[in-house]
């Protein structure tokens, strides 16, 4: 089973996610055909640990499967809705394993954040759908955004980011409160 | 700052996720009979999820899927192996160690009588050469079985199962059973009339693990252990 290449089209996935909630079975082994790749990279970010990511996403689609005639009603963009089931299972997850060799998770990420590109926002520039966000972020001071992709897409927690940052933690809090208020503003502006 | 303020910063830092512990619970809880913090949150999700575009795609093992479908009850939609696009990928570059080994083996080995017309070298998932599966052209009424040599002893069989040989006919189609195989060196299998007649067509080989006797459904039910492409050789 492979992703696919081209962009998940959203019209594509709701009418999946629909006959799956009707008890399609084989159209949800499409839908998983066509975002396990995508969710799969978001448990590891956040979990970075290959046999925690497995057990996230294999929970995470069974709930899919069980509440998939809810979805509709949530109004989401169907990636978003399954991404958000993927994350917070994730961080919930985070929250039981309180594992000893956190730590060395950490270093390891810190030297992955070193591999990555210049800026991993110029990346996200070439989206479309992510311009505004990114427009929205340039606008923060460096830590400020630093803080926001660390705890966001690699679940840093605050006492992490204060590590990560060396700074004390009611700073990095202040930082992210300041930062999400300007968030908000900058694209509620943007009309989002 | 006001409550509806104070409402929409715990559901930012929720959706970022640093909202952790005790209080991520109570306000999970909150959220379920809430339907304004819902919509907080999910205007926060929508806001937040182009950054998801910086988490690389990883595809996940197929053990996966095995498992979700379990628990879903959809056994028809599994993916058996040889349905698998990495299956067949797999079988092209193992192809490179197996080449060397049939010239190692076509110089070894007097050429049997008649002339065999094609070989397939079959892998270990390791890309060792384990064994060597060929054949003589199979003229209509000619009645030659496929000689089947092992370069290396096979693993254990479990109690109760069975070596089964499989033609692979191309990518993405069903396997055809040739028959069963014991552990000696060197064996016989002798093909149906209908098979004999499409093995010129063979696109590989591969030997799953059975139930004893051989697979009760016609198509391979146990683990692929080894698997090899045909190449003609005259």
């Amino acid at each position: 089973m492979g992703s696919i290449d081209a962009p998940l089209q959203p019209e594509a996935l709701s009418a999946l996610l629909a006959r799956s909630g009707g008890g399609d079975r084989r159209a949800f082994a499409e839908l998983y055909r066509m975002t396990s790749a995508k969710l799969f990279g978001v448990a590891l970010r956040i979990l970075r640990r290959r046999d925690w990511a497995e057990e996230i996403l294999q929970e995470s689609y069974l709930n899919v499967w069980n509440h998939a005639s809810d979805y509709a009603a949530s109004r989401s963009a169907p990636m978003t809705w399954m991404t958000s089931i993927v994350r917070n299972r994730s961080l919930d997850w985070l929250r039981r394993a309180r594992c000893e060799d956190a730590r060395e998770d950490y270093e390891l990420l810190a030297g992955n954040l070193r591999d990555e590109a210049p800026d991993p926002l110029e990346r996200l520039a070439q989206s479309a759908t992510a311009s505004a966000l990114v427009r929205c972020l340039e606008r923060l001071d460096e830590h400020q955004r630093q803080c926001i992709v660390l705890a966001f897409v690699h679940g840093l927690s605050h006492p992490e980011l204060a590590q990560q940052m060396n700074q004390p933690l009611g700073t990095v809090k202040t930082w992210i409160r300041r930062a999400l208020a300007r968030l908000r503003t900058c694209l509620q502006g943007a009309g989002l | 700052m006001n409550r509806v303020q104070l409402r929409d910063e715990i559901a930012a830092e929720y959706v970022l996720g640093t909202l952790r512990g005790r209080a991520r619970l109570r306000f999970r809880r909150l959220l379920d009979r809430d339907g304004e913090l819902r919509r907080c949150v999910a205007e926060w999700e929508a806001r937040l999820a182009p950054l998801d575009e910086l988490a690389q795609p990883v595809e996940p093992p197929a053990r996966v899927w095995r498992a979700i479908a379990s628990r879903i009850g959809a056994a028809p939609a599994r993916i058996r192996w040889w349905q698998g696009l990495s299956f067949w990928r797999s079988l092209a570059v193992a192809s490179t160690a197996a080449s060397l080994a049939l010239g190692l083996y076509l110089l070894a080995v007097p050429r049997p009588e008649p002339a065999v017309d094609t070989v397939a070298i079959l892998s270990d998932e390791g890309s060792r050469p384990v064994m060597v599966v060929s054949w003589p052209p199979q003229e209509a009424g000619g009645d030659y079985p496929l000689r089947v040599r092992m370069l290396e002893p096979l693993p254990r069989l479990p109690a109760r199962a069975s070596w089964q040989l499989w033609m692979l006919p191309g990518p993405g189609a069903a396997p055809i059973p040739l028959g069963l195989l014991g552990a000696h060196r060197a064996q016989l299998v002798r093909l149906e009339p209908e098979i004999a007649a499409t093995i010129g067509r063979a696109w590989g080989m591969a030997l799953s693990v059975e139930p004893e006797g051989g697979s009760p459904t016609g198509a391979p039910t146990g683990p692929m252990i080894l698997k090899g492409r045909c190449v003609k050789v005259s």
